[in-house]
């Protein structure tokens, strides 16, 4: 947010070329990453995730709609990120506008997949509750608290953890005598079906500044690339989506080898975020 | 619907009539802001940020450069209630509310001392529960007092309703949509005066009086807890400092 | 708690609150007894004349505090010291600014408090250190000397009539800086010393502990008598033998992450400490980036009760 010096923008820059930023990282290392669950209690689920100044809650809410007429037998997921001005001044009125769309559009392309809803991390499928009728909408609402860079990142672990927060109820659907009626739908207050987010990505973006690509930018490294690459891994290692950020065009040699990096990191990632969920789910259990 | 159970006294959270919810408050949640807070008034829960004083952005917006331009903005997280708004920003709620906490604040704030500057203050709904305009006053004062803005006095503000013939102290959400009458009350804690008074609905005169002490008292109670949480913070922060 | 974003485990929890427990034990038991809030009443004696200075403002007759902090008595003087809060300039002092604007004749700089900073042309070495009147060119190339965003060390000259504040960069010492890193932390930490600027020659290392809160930590810079910036513009290029020498990064960033983690800490920020701190993670073996994890967030407040405890030892000890 703040402008940098040359003479500050030399020393990052000088930084990654040798492999120690500013605050001592190397370049693949994330900072300390802090996760908390149900911070929304109204919320069906959701979670806190803080990557060094960076802040993101996410949280989800379940609401029967009707399926589409194109996908019958599929639920409903959108994903919308909203900048709050607390986490800075210039965010206030319309000013976080262009960065929130940009946001929710790097999120859904890697979470929600393509618009037959084929490769979606979530399988919308689990969500239909009567085929054609009644199925589960899922908004997934993401809100950035504060701001130190990397925030797709964070977003993208707030969901994923979010999602292994949420409950939807379970309901029994009575047909009507006429099959042109609307279903009686009747939501259970007790029991709850918890989501299978083994299978949601993360999203690991690498930086490129000169020569060299970084992971978990701070917003004064961020302010010094060339280009970004935001690249969705899943727990197989496969590729879940690809989002290229900035205005410098990438060799595509250099593209797959951010494109391994990232998938080497993201391994760890989700390693981490994998026993924070288990470690909050014990917590929930006591 | 029974707001008040005639044989028990109990409301629909099980509160007496003139208990008012769980409160929580803490201070320097936002570390990049000169000051911000959370406060939590049962499920409502509200992040206020301040960032000030510093030099006036737009110069258009400055009326009196002898004092401290004061500037809120209100907003609500889309999950922050119970059936999602599409656009909560931006609408006649959140203006209206954001002018009331800016005038509520600029009552106490001693703007004289810091002219030629402009204070942003920034509240963040993350949960909406009924209360919620109180709820940002009492984060402000937190998040102002944390910035190390001089203030004439600690500003608290609580709700209080009349349902079932009584006199019902801070309002949730299943209250406040009841359809009875809803009366915010702001207070200059330690001078006792009143500084924001909002009120819909039809109430008798000596009903309004009687529901307009209560919520005065609510804020009273308010500004004690506040107080504590402020002198508590700073023991600490001198006690660290050696 | 602020800036203790860190994941604790159980018994690093009960290490850090044993350790502040313990420093809240050393502290003066004045100090606590003198802190206030808003609206708070201060205890006067009503014969006395007091003056009521900064953070306080009288209301029915009584003293009653517009701040929270600590109340101090100086002579007839009665005012509370804030903690958090903006930056309060006096005369003499050093700080640490960044270039917000470039006016007629003047720089605009951010300085942490309530209004921009102007630091005037006439104000400021030329760099071709003769000392004449300004003339049209130089205002023209005000840019060769500063730029925005540029980081700046400068001194308080003065406040203008209109409460805007003052600076001057007449002496070698201050000007541009370059080749480092600024922090920023509460100007509460930093006290008011002979000494602001730090190099620290075992390291190659420029610390400038600004009284506004901005911290430079960067390369030692020679200071010579006629500074050429073109030369330093070339200099600022890619190339990989313009980079800051691997091993002075390393003490710039070792020093950095130590203000860093005293800062959140919210101990006073002295060379001492900060040396101490940088030291200690070295003997320990900590890597550079583990200085901002939570054993050595731990570690440091333990390091700092032992140390506040010696201090109060000898200093009984020698009555």
């Amino acid at each position: 947010m703040v402008g940098l010096s040359e003479g500050e923008k030399h020393f990052i820059r000088g930084g990654i070329a040798q492999d120690l930023r500013a605050d001592g990282r190397t370049r693949l290392q994330f900072r300390p990453v802090i996760v908390e669950t149900g911070v929304i209690p109204q919320a069906n689920g959701s979670a806190r995730v803080r990557l060094g100044a960076t802040e993101v809650i996410a949280s989800v809410k379940a609401e029967l709609g009707k399926p589409t007429v194109l996908h019958p037998d599929k639920g409903k997921v959108s994903i919308y990120v909203d900048c709050s001005p607390t986490a800075a001044p210039i965010f206030e009125g319309r000013g976080s506008e262009d960065l929130s769309a940009e946001l929710s559009v790097a999120l859904q392309r890697c979470l929600l997949g393509g618009k037959s809803g084929a490769g979606a991390a979530i399988d919308l499928s689990s969500l239909i509750v009567l085929e054609g009728k009644a199925c589960w909408d899922l908004y997934v609402d993401g809100l950035v608290v504060s701001s130190d860079g990397n925030l797709v990142d964070a977003l993208a672990a707030a969901i994923k953890v979010a999602l292994s927060d949420t409950g939807i109820p379970k309901v029994n659907v009575s047909l009507n005598a006429e099959t042109d009626g609307e279903p009686e739908v009747d939501v259970s207050d007790e029991e709850f079906l918890q989501f299978d987010t083994s299978s949601v990505p993360v999203i690991v973006t690498l930086t490129k500044v000169g020569k060299h690509y970084i992971v978990d930018a701070t917003s004064e490294e961020e302010s010094q690339m060339s280009s970004a690459l935001s690249v969705s891994v899943n727990r197989r290692g496969q590729i879940c989506g690809l989002t290229k950020r900035g205005g410098t065009g990438l060799d595509p040699t250099i593209i797959f080898d951010m494109i391994s990096v990232a998938k080497h990191v993201s391994q760890r990632f989700i390693s981490l975020l994998d026993s924070e969920i288990a470690a909050a789910e014990v917590v929930a259990d006591e | 619907m029974e707001y008040v159970n005639p044989l028990t006294g109990f409301r629909v959270d099980g509160r007496r009539p003139n208990e008012m919810r769980q409160l929580k408050g803490e201070v320097g949640v936002v570390s990049r802001a000169d000051g911000s807070a959370l406060f939590e008034m049962g499920n409502t829960r509200v992040i206020a940020a301040v960032y000030g004083p510093r030099e006036v952005q737009n110069r258009s917006q400055q009326v009196n450069s002898k004092e401290a331009l004061v500037r809120c903005e209100y907003r609500m997280a889309e999950f922050s209630t119970g059936d999602r708004r599409r656009k909560p920003k931006g609408d006649r709620r959140s203006t209206e509310i954001s002018l009331v906490i800016r005038q509520t604040m600029e009552a106490s704030i001693l703007t004289h001392l810091m002219p030629h500057s402009q204070i942003d203050i920034f509240v963040q709904v993350l949960q909406a529960d009924g209360g919620t305009r109180s709820a940002c006053i009492n984060a402000a004062t937190l998040a102002l007092a944390d910035a190390g803005i001089p203030m004439r006095d600690i500003v608290t503000s609580c709700s209080a309703g009349y349902l079932c013939s009584s006199p019902l102290l801070d309002l949730n959400y299943i209250e406040d949509s009841a359809g009875g009458p809803d009366v915010t009350v702001g207070i200059l804690a330690k001078m006792d005066k009143v500084t924001l008074l909002q009120m819909d609905a039809k109430l008798p005169m000596d009903t309004f009086e009687t529901v307009m002490e209560l919520a005065i008292e609510g804020c009273k109670a308010i500004a004690t807890y506040i107080r504590e949480i402020l002198l508590e913070n700073t023991k600490q922060l001198e006690y660290r400092r050696g | 708690m602020r800036d203790l974003h860190l994941p604790l485990n159980q018994t690093q929890r009960v290490r850090l609150e044993a350790a502040l427990h313990e420093l809240q034990s050393l502290a003066p038991a004045a100090a606590s007894a003198a802190s206030v809030t808003v609206a708070d009443n201060i205890p006067v004696n009503q014969e006395d004349n007091i003056l009521k200075g900064h953070g306080t403002s009288d209301h029915d007759g009584e003293v009653v505090a517009t701040l929270c902090g600590v109340v101090e008595r100086v002579n007839k003087l009665v005012y509370v010291r804030t903690l958090r809060a903006r930056y309060k300039p006096e005369v003499g002092d050093i700080i640490v600014g960044r270039v917000i604007e470039i006016a007629p004749k003047r720089w605009r700089l951010e300085i942490n408090f309530s209004q921009d900073a102007v630091l005037m042309l006439s104000s400021m070495n030329l760099p071709d250190g003769i000392q004449r009147r300004r003339t049209a060119v130089d205002e023209l190339n005000m840019r060769s000397i500063f730029e925005e965003n540029d980081v700046v060390c400068a001194e308080v000259r003065g406040f203008q009539h209109d409460g805007s504040l003052h600076l001057q960069a007449r002496s070698q010492k201050y000007g541009k800086l370059q080749r480092g890193q600024l922090l920023t932390v509460p100007a509460y930490l930093v006290k008011r010393r002979k000494q602001h600027f730090h190099h620290l020659e075992q390291y190659d290392v420029d610390l400038i502990l600004g009284c506004n809160g901005f911290v430079w930590v960067g390369q030692h810079v020679l200071v010579r008598e006629n500074t050429e910036s073109k030369e330093d513009k070339q200099k600022l290029s890619d190339e990989v033998d313009t980079f800051t020498p691997i091993e002075t990064r390393k003490h710039i960033c070792r020093l950095a992450n130590a203000v860093r983690v005293l800062s959140a800490l919210g101990f006073t920020l002295t060379i001492e400490l900060i040396i101490q701190t940088a030291e200690a993670s070295l003997s320990s073996n900590v890597e550079i980036n583990d200085m901002l994890g939570a054993e050595f967030y731990v570690q440091t407040a333990e390091r700092e009760a032992r140390r506040r405890a010696d201090l109060l030892r000898k200093k009984n000890g020698a009555r």
